[in-house]
């Protein structure tokens, strides 16, 4: 299995920004951005897709304890 | 005859007795000079040697040779690159997004350090430490989406071991999905090598493309062959 090249990354990466987005506006809520997510899902290996949602639960967790003054000690780990 | 020759003999006396104290005190203002001196010097000896010791303990990060194919399929080792200021960094093709940014990065500082024509060219390398998946050819379509001079590097999984365990590396796969797909858990960080091939600094991912670029140039300015 060959590694997505520079273009399919980028294609990746883009869908996954605009889910993180509706994401957001949204309160998290999955039902919103069921387009977004199906299209995330299509254009990143699966293997991605689990770890641009871990990723995403870890930023979120680093942006809280920033702004609420905590260190984070004990928060989700996050392979690169 | 006895007196005069007494008198003239106490008169060589005060003379010789003027002299010395003058000698003394010359030569106690020298000493206490040279003694100054010898501290200032030693001083500054030790200061060399304690610089001596640290570029030393340096070395034992980075000592090894490593011998591992390049992304066109030849052999190359640590001592090809000897004489040449490397920025090197280790990571798998298949990384989901770090890799590529920080090798989108350590791009855009040796792109920005070419355009210094004061400073020598800096040789860029990536070493897979997936080198199940990353075979040469997967290394040549990698490599291509980044600066024209980085050299991807590939070998056995034993030779890859050993070249990163000179740096430190960590690295762990994770498990397999149903496509045999995984993600590898590694070090990231991007490491300066001397031309000596000696270790000089590291940089972590909080640090952006202008900081690098301007530590490397004062890495490069103040450098001392060994
Ligand atoms: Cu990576």
């Amino acid at each position: 299995m060959t590694a997505p090249s520079s273009a399919e990354r980028k294609a990746c990466w883009e869908a996954r920004d605009q889910l993180w987005r509706c994401l957001d506006d949204n309160n998290d809520k999955a039902t919103c951005c069921q387009n977004f997510q199906s299209e995330f899902e299509a254009k990143c290996p699966a293997q991605w897709v689990k770890y641009f949602m871990k990723r995403r639960d870890f930023l979120k967790y680093k942006e809280k304890m920033q702004t609420d003054g905590f260190t984070p000690a004990e928060g989700p780990k996050q392979p690169s | 005859m006895k007196t005069r020759n007494s008198s003239h003999f106490d008169g060589l006396t005060i003379k010789t007795k003027l002299l010395r104290t003058r000698l003394l005190v010359t030569l106690l203002f020298g000493s206490g000079l040279l003694a100054v001196w010898l501290y200032v010097y030693s001083e500054k000896q030790q200061k060399l040697r304690q610089q001596r010791i640290q570029q030393l303990q340096r070395v034992a990060l980075g000592q090894g040779s490593f011998s591992l194919l390049d992304h066109r399929g030849q052999r190359r080792t640590k001592r090809d690159f000897l004489g040449s200021w490397v920025l090197m960094y280790f990571g798998f093709t298949h990384c989901p997004d770090i890799c590529p940014e920080e090798l989108d990065k350590l791009s855009a500082v040796v792109s920005a350090l070419d355009r210094d024509a004061s400073l020598p060219p800096v040789q860029p390398l990536f070493i897979t430490v997936d080198p199940e998946r990353d075979d040469v050819p997967a290394l040549a379509r990698y490599v291509k989406d980044f600066h024209p001079r980085l050299i991807g590097l590939t070998g056995t999984s034993e030779e890859v071991k050993h070249a990163g365990q000179d740096y430190r590396v960590y690295a762990s796969p994770g498990p397999k999905d149903e496509d045999g797909d995984y993600i590898v858990d590694h070090t990231i960080l991007i490491y300066l090598i001397s031309p000596d091939g000696l270790f000089l600094d590291y940089y972590n991912r909080t640090k952006d493309q202008e900081q690098i670029t301007e530590s490397i140039r004062n890495h490069v300015k103040n450098y001392i062959r060994l």
